[in-house]
C-alpha cells in the first residue's frame, strides 16, 4: 500500500519532519516501509521565470534564444516551442533537474549557443498531456517559486506499506490510521478529516430503503441519494492524490470513492440511481445460481455463501468485493446512490478467493473493519462531491442500517502486568500518556487501568492486555528495553535419546564411513517413480502439488538418491552419499488422522569403475554403522526374490534383527542403472531407523580376557560355486558350541584343478577352552567333530 | 708376545674390514675380545710374566683392545647405517599418493551444512537447559495453525502457503507446530526447541525454496518478559556467529504471539554501514520472535494468568547463506555434493 504524505500532512502537521526518519519510526514502532518514493522529484527544481526577452537563433528556424529572469539572475536558454512570448511566467528546469533514469538537464551548447535550462510544457513536467507549448503560469506567479510548491499536488513523497505488516491492523489500511500513528510517535495532534456536523443538513425529500436480510453477513449499510450530479473529470489535486497512491483517475465520483477509502479506510461505492430498479437496496445472501457481472465485465455464478447488494429485481454488487456492471455510474449518472457499509470478514475472504477479486475493497473488509466508519465515509464522500459539484444535493438523511453496533471493548489491566512483560522500569505516567496518545481512554486509579479501546482497534485488535503491553512497548520503543537473562532455576535438560539417536548415525557415516550427507525434496513423482520400478501409486499425494515431479510424498529415500548418483558421476567417478529423513506412509497409521512417517537411513556407495562388487563396500558401511550403534543380533540374509524392481537379485541382503526386517543391502539392478542413466556401478543400503532405535543393544560388560591359548584349524572345502560361504562357517560352528571361538571364510579359490561349477573354500577355525588348555585329544575330538559335520552336510574336503 | 699381540692386531683389523653383517662382526669381537678370546687371554696370563714385561705387553694390549673396541663401534655402525638404503631401496614407495595407484582415494565424509547448523543450535540451547523436540512434518490443521491461535479463514494464512496432503492434512508450514506438540506433554516450567523441516507452497528460485529448515524455541516460565526475549536471542546469535552482534526488535505480527517482533541484525556483509546485501538499510531481517499469545498457551493448557512465556523461529538455510555467502537456496536440496563438500 502507498501512503501520500500530501494526503498525510492534512490530518497531522510533519512539516519539518524528515520523510526517511518518519519511514524509520514507523518501521520501529508501527509497520515496515519498504521504501521511499518521490512524486515529480523534477518539480523541486523546475521553477517559475519571467521572459526578458526572445531573440531568433542565428543558425535554426525553429529555435529561439530565450532569456529568463529567476528574479535573482538571467539566464539564457534555447527553446524550440512556438508560443512563449517576453513577458511570460514559465517554468524553467534548472541545471540538474532530473526527469527520469536517463533525462537529466545540463548546460549544452545548442547549434553553437549555449543553453543553461530547459523551459517546460506541461506535459514534460507530468501535469497533462499538452505538448503544444511552453506551459504559461499566471501573470501573479513570484519569480523562483519552484513547481514544488506551487503545483504542490503534484509534488508528493510516498511510503510504500509492507502490507503483510498490517494484516493485523485494520485501522491501518488508510492514511488516517497511518497519521494518528504518526501525531503519536511524534507527540503531535491528529485532525480527523471528517465533519459530521454536515449531515445535519441532510433532509429525507425522497424515498430510499435499506434492508439487511442477514445482519451476520452485514453489522451495517450507510446509504445516501446524492441528486444533480455532473460526471466530469477530477480537478487536479484529486487527480495528483488518486494517481499518487497508485490508482488510475477515473471521474469526478469514481475518484472520490477512492479518495475517502485510501483517506479513512473504508471501501465505497456509487450506484447510478436511475439504473435501480424499486426504492430499496436489499443485502442479502446470493441464491445458488445466482449470475452478477461485475464492474470487469466478468460474468460470475453466484453460491449461497456470497453476500450481494440487490435491488428489487436482482444482485447489483458483490458486496464487499465488485460493484455490478449494470448499475455503474457512466457519463450520463445525474442521480447516485453512496455506499459504505460493513461486511463479515470470512464471507469476503471467501468470495475474494473464490472468483479470484482480491479488491482494494475485499482486502479490507477480510481484515475486520471498524463499522462506525461507515457514516464517517458517507459524510466526508458527500461533502467532497459538493466541492466539486456545488449544485449536487443529498435528498435523504443518511440511510443507516446498523443491526450489530459491536459493543465497547474494554481492558482493565495494571502497570504492574505491563511492566512485568517489558522486563523494564516505565513509571505510569508514560504508560498512560502512550495508550493515550494512541486515542485509547484511560482510567488510572493507582496502577489500576481502565482502558476504552477506539472504535477502529476493537475489530479483532486490540482486546486483551497482552495487546495494551504491545501498544506501550513499541510506542515506548523496543530499542530502549535492555536484555536481562530470567531468574529461573537451573537443571540441566532432559535428553531427547532420539535426536541424539540420529546425530550418532550421521556421525558414523560422515565420520567413520567418509559419506557425504545429502538432503532431498520429501517429494516424487509418477515418471522418478517408474525408473526406480516402484510406482505402485500407493504414495500420500498433494492436494495442490507444485508440479508432477513432485506431486506425492516419497514412501523410500531411494528414488531421489538415485537421481542424485544421475547429477554426481557428471563430476565425480566416485562418491559414498548418504541421508537421513522422513519417508511417509498414507496407510499404517499411529496416530488416527495422520499418515504415518518412517525415520530411514539409505547410503549410496558408486564407483566409475569399480575393483571388486561394490556390494561388499556397501555391506561394510552398513556393517560399521550396525556395530556402532550396538545392535544386538543383526543378521544378514541372502534374498533374490520379492524384491524391489531396482535391487540386484544376486547381490542383495536382508538386515534383520530376530525376525524383524530392518533395512536392504543390494547392489543396483543394472535395468535401474539404465533407466538413470547412472554409466559405472552403485550399491546401496537402506535401514529403518525406527527399527534400529528401538531394537536391543548389546550391553557392553566386562568378560576375563582368554588365559589359554587358540588353536586354529584350517580347512579346504569344496562347494558349488554359486553357495554361502556363511553356510559352512555356520555348518561348523554348530560341532561344537562350546569351544568354537571363530570361524570364518579365509579364501576361495575356482579353477584348476577344482573342477567346474564348483569351489574350494577354506576355513579358518580357531578353538579354546575357557578354563584349560585344550589337550591334544580334545583338539582331535574338536576336528574330527569338524570334519563330521561338513560331510555330514555334503562338503568334500580338498 | 709383542709379536703375537701385532699379529692379532693387524689380522683383527682385516677381518673387521671385511666383514658385511653386523653378525659377522659380532663374531669377531667374541673371537678376539670374548671371555676366552684372543685378547682376553693373553690380558689374562700377563701375572706369568715379569715385571717389565708384565708392564710393556700390559699397555699393548690395553691399546691395542681399545682400538678393536671402537673400530668394530665404527663399522657397526656403517653397516647398519648402509642397510637404511638397503631398505629405501628394496621397500620404496610413492608417499605422495593415498592408494597404490591414486592420488585420490580418501573419502572425505561431510555432513550437510543444515545438520552442521542445526546441531550448532542444538548444543548453545541445551547448554542452556532447552530440551530438543520433534514432531510430525505431515501435520494436522490443528498443531499447524488453530492451536496457534490461526483460526479457518484468519487473513494471517495467507502468509504461508501450504501444501495440503489428500487425507485433509498438510506439510507443516513451521516448526511452531512443535511447539503445540511439546506443551501436550510438559508441564511448565520447561524450555524447548523444536528443530526440523518445513514446507511452502511457494514455486522455487535463488531464494525461495518450498522446503526449508527453521527451528522453534519456546521458554514458559513464571515472569517471562520482553527483556528476557532480548537476552536470549542476542546470546544465540553472537554464539553462532562468533562475536557480538548488534540487533533491533520492531513489532512483527504472527497470530501466535503478542507482543510479536520481528528481529533484524545488523547487516554482516557491511556492519550495518548500508549495502547492497541489505538494501542500502544497514539491518537484515532475521526472526521473527514474541511472547507467546496467552490464547496458544490456552490450547496448550497452560495457564497464562500464571504462566508466560516467550517463542521464535529461525530460519536455517537463511542463517547458513548469511554465514558463507551463499547466493541460492536451492543449492540446499540439490542432492549435489560439490555444495555439501565446502562446508
Amino acid at each position: 500500500m502507498w501512503l501520500s504524505l500530501n494526503i498525510i500532512s492534512k490530518m497531522v502537521d510533519i512539516k519539518g519532519l524528515d520523510p526517511a526518519d518518519i519511514m524509520n519510526r514507523l518501521t520501529m514502532s508501527t509497520a515496515e516501509i519498504e521504501g521511499i518514493e518521490y512524486m515529480n522529484k523534477h518539480l523541486a527544481t523546475v521553477i517559475a521565470v519571467k521572459i526578458l526577452d526572445v531573440k531568433k537563433h542565428p543558425d535554426a528556424d525553429k529555435l529561439t534564444l530565450v532569456d529568463c529572469d529567476t528574479g535573482s539572475e538571467t539566464i539564457r536558454v534555447v527553446c524550440g516551442a512556438p508560443n512563449h512570448k517576453k513577458g511570460d511566467i514559465v517554468p524553467l528546469a534548472m541545471v540538474g533537474t532530473q526527469f527520469n533514469e536517463e533525462f537529466i538537464v545540463k548546460k549544452a551548447k545548442i547549434r553553437g549557443e549555449e543553453s543553461s535550462g530547459m523551459l517546460c510544457s506541461a506535459r514534460e513536467l507530468g501535469f497533462s498531456d499538452d505538448h503544444s507549448g511552453i506551459m504559461i503560469l499566471p501573470e501573479s506567479t513570484p519569480l523562483g517559486t519552484p513547481m514544488s510548491e506551487l503545483y504542490s499536488d503534484w509534488y508528493d513523497i510516498l511510503l510504500e506499506i509492507d502490507n503483510k505488516s498490517i494484516t493485523h491492523r485494520p485501522d491501518l489500511w488508510c492514511h488516517a490510521g497511518f497519521a494518528r500513528e504518526i501525531a503519536a510517535l511524534y507527540e503531535k495532534t491528529f485532525t480527523h478529516p471528517v465533519n459530521m456536523s454536515l449531515a445535519d443538513s441532510f433532509t429525507q425529500k425522497e424515498e430510499l430503503n435499506v434492508i439487511i436480510e442477514n445482519p451476520e453477513a452485514s453489522p451495517r449499510y450507510c446509504g445516501l441519494y446524492i441528486k444533480n450530479i455532473r460526471i466530469e473529470e477530477s480537478p487536479d489535486w484529486l487527480k495528483a492524490a488518486v494517481t499518487a497512491i497508485g490508482m488510475r483517475p477515473i471521474n469526478n465520483i469514481v475518484d472520490i470513492t477512492n479518495y475517502v477509502m485510501a483517506e479513512l479506510g473504508e471501501p465505497m461505492h456509487a450506484f447510478d440511481r436511475k439504473k435501480l430498479k424499486g426504492k430499496a437496496i436489499i443485502v442479502r445472501m446470493a441464491k445458488e445460481g445466482e449470475h452478477l457481472t461485475t464492474l470487469d465485465d466478468q460474468e460470475h455464478t453466484l453460491t449461497a455463501e456470497d453476500i450481494v447488494i440487490a435491488d428489487g429485481e436482482t444482485a447489483i454488487a458483490l458486496a464487499g468485493v465488485m460493484g455490478g456492471g449494470d448499475s455503474e455510474i457512466d457519463d450520463s449518472t445525474t442521480e447516485i446512490v453512496l455506499e459504505a457499509a460493513n461486511f463479515n470478514p470470512v464471507s469476503i475472504r471467501k468470495t475474494a478467493g473464490r472468483y479470484n477479486l482480491r479488491t482494494e475493497a475485499a482486502i479490507r473488509f477480510e481484515k475486520s473493519l471498524d463499522p462506525e466508519i461507515c457514516s464517517h465515509a458517507i459524510v466526508r464522500c458527500y461533502e467532497l462531491v459538493k466541492m466539486l459539484i456545488p449544485e449536487a444535493e443529498a435528498v435523504t438523511k443518511i440511510v443507516d442500517t446498523y443491526p450489530k453496533k459491536p459493543e465497547t471493548v474494554y481492558v482493565e489491566t495494571h502497570t504492574d502486568f505491563i511492566r512485568k512483560k517489558i522486563g523494564q522500569e516505565l513509571p505510569d505516567e508514560r504508560i498512560v500518556s502512550i495508550l493515550e496518545a494512541l486515542q485509547f481512554t484511560v482510567k488510572n486509579s493507582s496502577g489500576a487501568l481502565h482502558i476504552t479501546v477506539p472504535s477502529y482497534r476493537a475489530t479483532k485488535d486490540v482486546s486483551i492486555p497482552d495487546d495494551i503491553v504491545e501498544e506501550v512497548g513499541r510506542i515506548h520503543g523496543y530499542d530502549n528495553i535492555p536484555p536481562m537473562a530470567p531468574l529461573v532455576p537451573c537443571s540441566p535438560p532432559d535428553v531427547n535419546t532420539k535426536r541424539l539417536y540420529e546425530r550418532r548415525i550421521k556421525n558414523v557415516l560422515a565420520g567413520d564411513c567418509g559419506m557425504i550427507e545429502v538432503s532431498n525434496y520429501s517429494f516424487v513423482g509418477e515418471d522418478l517413480l517408474n525408473r526406480t520400478g516402484t510406482n505402485e501409486d500407493k504414495e500420500l499425494r498433494l492436494r495442490n502439488p507444485l508440479s508432477v515431479e513432485q506431486d506425492r510424498l516419497r514412501r523410500s529415500l531411494i528414488p531421489n538418491l538415485l537421481s542424485n548418483i544421475t547429477l554426481n558421476q557428471r563430476y565425480h567417478e566416485s562418491f559414498r552419499i548418504f541421508e537421513m529423513g522422513r519417508v511417509y506412509f498414507k496407510k499404517d497409521r499411529n496416530d488416527p488422522e495422520l499418515a504415518a512417517e518412517n525415520f530411514r537411513v539409505a547410503g549410496i556407495v558408486y564407483e566409475k569403475n569399480p575393483a571388486a562388487p561394490l556390494f561388499y563396500e556397501a555391506k561394510r558401511t552398513a556393517l560399521v554403522l550396525l556395530d556402532q550403534l550396538r545392535i544386538k543380533g543383526v543378521t544378514m540374509e541372502p534374498a533374490t526374490t520379492d524384491l524391489p524392481a531396482y535391487a540386484h537379485p544376486g547381490r542383495c541382503v536382508l538386515i534383520k534383527t530376530g525376525k524383524t526386517v530392518m533395512g536392504m543391502i543390494c547392489e543396483l539392478h543394472p535395468k535401474t542403472a539404465k533407466n538413470f542413466d547412472i554409466k559405472g556401478s552403485a550399491a546401496l543400503f537402506d535401514i529403518d531407523m525406527d527399527i534400529c532405535f528401538s531394537a536391543k543393544t548389546a550391553d557392553s560388560s566386562f568378560r576375563e580376557l582368554p588365559k589359554f591359548p587358540d588353536v586354529p584349524f584350517e580347512v579346504s572345502v569344496l562347494a558349488e560355486s554359486r553357495s554361502y560361504g556363511g553356510d559352512i562357517c555356520r555348518v561348523i560352528e554348530k560341532s561344537s558350541k562350546e569351544y568354537i571361538r571363530s570361524v570364518n571364510v579365509i579364501g576361495i579359490y575356482e579353477g584348476d584343478p577344482i573342477p567346474a561349477g564348483m569351489k574350494s573354500v577354506s576355513v579358518k577355525t580357531v578353538f579354546a577352552a575357557k578354563d584349560r588348555t585344550l589337550a591334544p585329544e580334545d583338539i582331535d575330538t574338536l576336528q574330527k567333530g569338524v570334519l563330521e559335520a561338513l560331510s555330514k552336510n555334503g562338503y568334500k574336503l580338498r | 708376545m709383542e709379536n703375537k699381540l701385532k699379529a692379532i692386531h693387524s689380522d683383527t683389523i682385516k677381518k673387521i674390514g671385511e666383514v658385511s653383517s653386523p653378525g659377522e662382526l659380532e663374531e669377531i669381537r667374541i673371537r678376539v675380545l670374548g671371555r676366552k678370546g684372543e685378547l682376553t687371554q693373553i690380558l689374562r696370563g700377563l701375572g706369568e710374566l715379569s715385571p717389565e714385561q708384565r708392564g710393556a705387553v700390559g699397555k699393548l694390549s690395553n691399546e691395542i683392545k681399545r682400538e678393536i673396541e671402537t673400530l668394530l663401534e665404527t663399522r657397526k655402525e656403517e653397516l647398519q647405517e648402509s642397510g637404511i638404503s638397503e631398505l629405501l631401496q628394496k621397500d620404496w614407495i610413492d608417499v605422495t599418493l593415498s592408494s597404490p595407484a591414486k592420488t585420490e582415494d580418501v573419502y572425505r565424509g561431510r555432513l550437510h551444512p543444515l545438520s552442521q547448523i542445526q546441531y550448532e543450535i542444538e548444543d548453545i540451547f541445551t547448554s542452556m537447559g532447552f530440551l530438543v523436540l520433534d514432531g510430525p512434518e505431515a501435520e494436522t490443521d490443528y498443531y499447524n495453525f488453530e492451536a496457534l491461535n490461526i483460526p479457518k479463514h484468519h487473513p494471517a494464512r495467507d502468509m504461508q502457503d501450504t501444501f495440503w496432503t489428500e487425507d485433509g492434512n498438510l506439510l507443516r508450514t513451521h516448526t511452531s507446530a512443535i511447539q503445540i506438540r511439546g506443551m501436550d506433554h510438559l508441564k511448565p516450567p520447561f524450555r524447548v526447541i523444536g528443530p526440523g523441516r518445513v514446507f511452502r507452497y511457494e514455486s522455487t528460485d535463488a531464494s525461495h525454496e518450498n522446503t526449508f529448515y527453521q527451528v522453534e524455541g519456546m521458554m514458559v516460565d513464571r515472569n517471562i518478559s520482553v527483556s528476557n526475549l532480548i537476552y536470549f536471542m542476542k546470546v544465540l546469535l553472537s554464539k553462532i556467529f562468533g562475536r557480538e552482534v548488534t540487533i533491533r526488535l520492531r513489532p512483527g505480527y504472527f497470530p501466535f504471539v503478542e507482543p510479536g517482533f520481528e528481529l533484524d541484525i545488523h547487516c554482516l556483509i557491511c556492519d550495518g554501514k548500508g549495502c547492497s546485501v541489505c538494501k542500502q538499510s544497514g539491518w537484515v531481517e532475521l526472526l521473527p520472535c514474541g511472547l507467546v499469545h496467552p490464547n496458544v498457551l490456552r490450547y496448550g493448557g497452560i495457564d497464562p494468568d500464571q504462566w508466560s512465556g516467550f517463542a521464535f523461529g529461525l530460519g536455517l538455510n537463511r542463517l547458513i547463506m548469511m554465514r558463507y555467502g551463499i547466493n541460492d537456496i536451492r543449492h540446499f536440496q540439490s542432492g549435489d555434493i560439490r555444495f555439501v563438500q565446502q562446508f
